[in-house]
């Protein structure tokens, strides 16, 4: 089992996908750092105008803590479209490029396998994280400084500087949940239509759909926002909310988590009975 | 003693049947040619004993010790399975390196590369391979952890003839350590050199399942050409031997295979020496016999 992990670790990351998605992912914090820093000023004014309507605002408002969050924020969409181009590739990967055959015909178990590819995705889903987190903090740590933040999520956050980064990483941690739900679900179709473009395809247009559906707010759609990831996968923001939800922030790290078994459940099954025919 | 059996074995793809309980063995150290026309279920045993497709119904038996799946099989075998697929990105030894590490037994993988005739390539990423090349390192891969038994299909596929001709002599190196070689291939005239058995299958049924002796007892339609209609001398040895013309030059006998050069000596006695001889062999002449 651990050979086997090895070996989807090294194909993981030898193959030049996952360095470019890693790549993108440090190279758009940066840009955003750096755009901010050079002309963000109009930008911030356009921020701080309401708050400056109804605070006397003293110190530091606009510093690195919440440059990080709002990076974080203007790439939430983006990050799980770069994490499923790799998450899927290492399922349909085997069958495009045909090289599933020669696995399966190894003395492995197809479990056994199907283990050691979900654990690469996962590890390879943290560290994606983790990079695009210490990518938006440290650079913008360095241009703006450190100071309390002011975060506008149902009114205004006060956050302490001293709390800000155990928020920030604990933020993070659930957004790598969110992420290693989505991309279940993206290899789910990955194993199912062996092919990464099909499954990248149905799986953006699931997340579209059901960002649209959760934006309606009024009439049916209102009770299904429970049952969309979506809604669950927006939820680390709370914990840039001053005190912190932790029940409704632990009902989405229950589904999201749920989620997640039940379709690596349903890939085994799929992967299980599959025959390799082609 | 038969290294694999395989008892009343049905395959299903969707409602057609591929092959309804079929039956066949491999005999231990034999190289076995697997033959029959496109569609008759040939790639399909050779996925089912790859674990790869899992059957309907069927039975395994490994050196007679009854197995619970097919699977078990690859625990004994080397694969070379349809097209040869490999990591593009990786070079063909970091391929071989990574495949090796999923099995037990250690592997010279330069000594295997330079079998192959790899060696100087061996460092190549495979996205830069010609077809023969792939197929060479195919080759490799299954011969990884130095298997019990191969099981190849259309393992000469993309090689030129120098190519095609190491391939087999390491083929019949390893079948003479004892090695069992099962070969799916299309190529009959050179597969009937060299195997020792033939399973020929067709629409889903064991059509014919020969060995080589069988196979050599038989006599073979053999076609003459001479330069003009041959003289009396030679006519008259032709109607000895049950020969007929197809046309005035043409001259058409049936002989077993070690009679065909004392004949063609024998017409060169008569000073009638044919310009060309064209001749089926016997497994060229079953096939076409079963399968039209």
């Amino acid at each position: 089992m651990i050979k086997l992990l090895q070996i989807e670790l090294y194909k993981l990351f030898s193959s030049y996908r996952t360095g470019i998605t890693f790549a993108i992912a440090i190279i758009l914090m940066l840009i955003i750092n750096l755009g901010l820093y050079s002309d963000g000023e109009e930008i911030f004014d356009f921020l701080l105008e309401s708050l400056n309507e109804n605070f006397f605002v003293e110190g530091n408002v606009i510093n690195g803590y919440l440059i990080a969050y709002l990076s974080l924020s203007t790439l939430w969409v983006h990050i799980p479209i770069l994490i499923i181009i790799v998450t899927t590739h290492i399922f349909s990967g085997e069958f495009e490029y045909g090289t599933i055959r020669i696995l399966l015909s190894q003395p492995i178990s197809r479990l056994a396998l199907l283990i050691a590819k979900i654990t690469s995705a996962i590890l390879y889903i943290l560290i994606f994280m983790l990079l695009t987190a210490i990518f938006a903090l440290i650079p913008a740590v360095f241009l703006f400084g450190k100071s309390d933040v002011v975060i506008f999520i149902d009114g205004i956050q006060f956050i302490q500087e001293a709390t800000f980064l155990l928020r920030y990483f604990k933020a993070i941690l659930f957004a790598t949940l969110s992420m290693i739900a989505f991309s279940s679900m993206a290899m789910f179709f990955a194993i199912w239509f062996k092919n990464t473009l099909t499954a990248i395809l149905i799986s953006l247009g699931i997340l579209i759909l059901f960002t649209l559906l959760q934006t309606f707010v009024l009439g049916m759609f209102s009770s299904l926002q429970p049952f969309l990831f979506t809604y669950h996968i927006a939820k680390w923001q709370l914990f840039f909310v001053h005190d912190i939800p932790v029940k409704s922030i632990l009902n989405s790290v229950y589904f999201l988590s749920a989620m997640s078994l039940f379709f690596m459940g349903i890939s085994y099954l799929k992967f299980y009975k599959m025959n390799i025919t082609e | 003693m038969d290294i694999i059996r395989v008892e009343n074995l049905s395959l299903k793809y969707g409602k057609q049947h591929i092959f309804n309980s079929i039956s066949f063995s491999f005999e231990k150290g034999k190289m076995i040619g697997l033959i029959g026309p496109n569609g008759a279920g040939k790639s399909s045993i050779i996925k089912i004993l790859a674990g790869l497709v899992k059957p309907e119904c069927g039975e395994l038996y490994i050196n007679e010790l009854r197995q619970n799946s097919f699977s078990e099989l690859r625990r004994y075998c080397g694969y070379l399975i349809d097209a040869p697929s490999f990591y593009p990105y990786l070079s063909a030894k970091q391929n071989l390196k990574l495949i090796s590490k999923l099995g037990k037994g250690a592997t010279n993988l330069d000594e295997l590369l330079y079998k192959v005739g790899l060696i100087d390539v061996g460092n190549k990423k495979v996205k830069h391979f010609s077809t023969g090349m792939k197929q060479r390192l195919a080759i490799a891969l299954a011969l990884l952890r130095s298997p019990d038994i191969l099981i190849l299909d259309e393992p000469f596929n993309g090689l030129d003839p120098n190519g095609f001709q190491e391939v087999v002599e390491l083929l019949k190196k390893l079948n003479q350590k004892g090695v069992t070689i099962i070969i799916s291939s299309h190529l009959l005239n050179d597969l009937e050199q060299f195997s020792d058995a033939f399973l020929l299958l067709h629409k889903g049924k064991i059509a014919l399942n020969l060995t080589k002796n069988n196979l050599m007892g038989n006599k073979r339609k053999v076609v003459l050409t001479f330069e003009n209609t041959p003289n009396e001398r030679a006519c008259e040895y032709i109607k000895e031997m049950s020969g007929f013309f197809e046309n005035s030059s043409k001259v058409v006998l049936h002989l077993r295979f070690n009679e065909i050069a004392d004949v063609v000596n024998n017409f060169v006695k008569l000073n009638q020496t044919p310009i060309n001889i064209e001749t089926l062999t016997v497994l060229q002449e079953k096939f076409m016999e079963i399968t039209i």
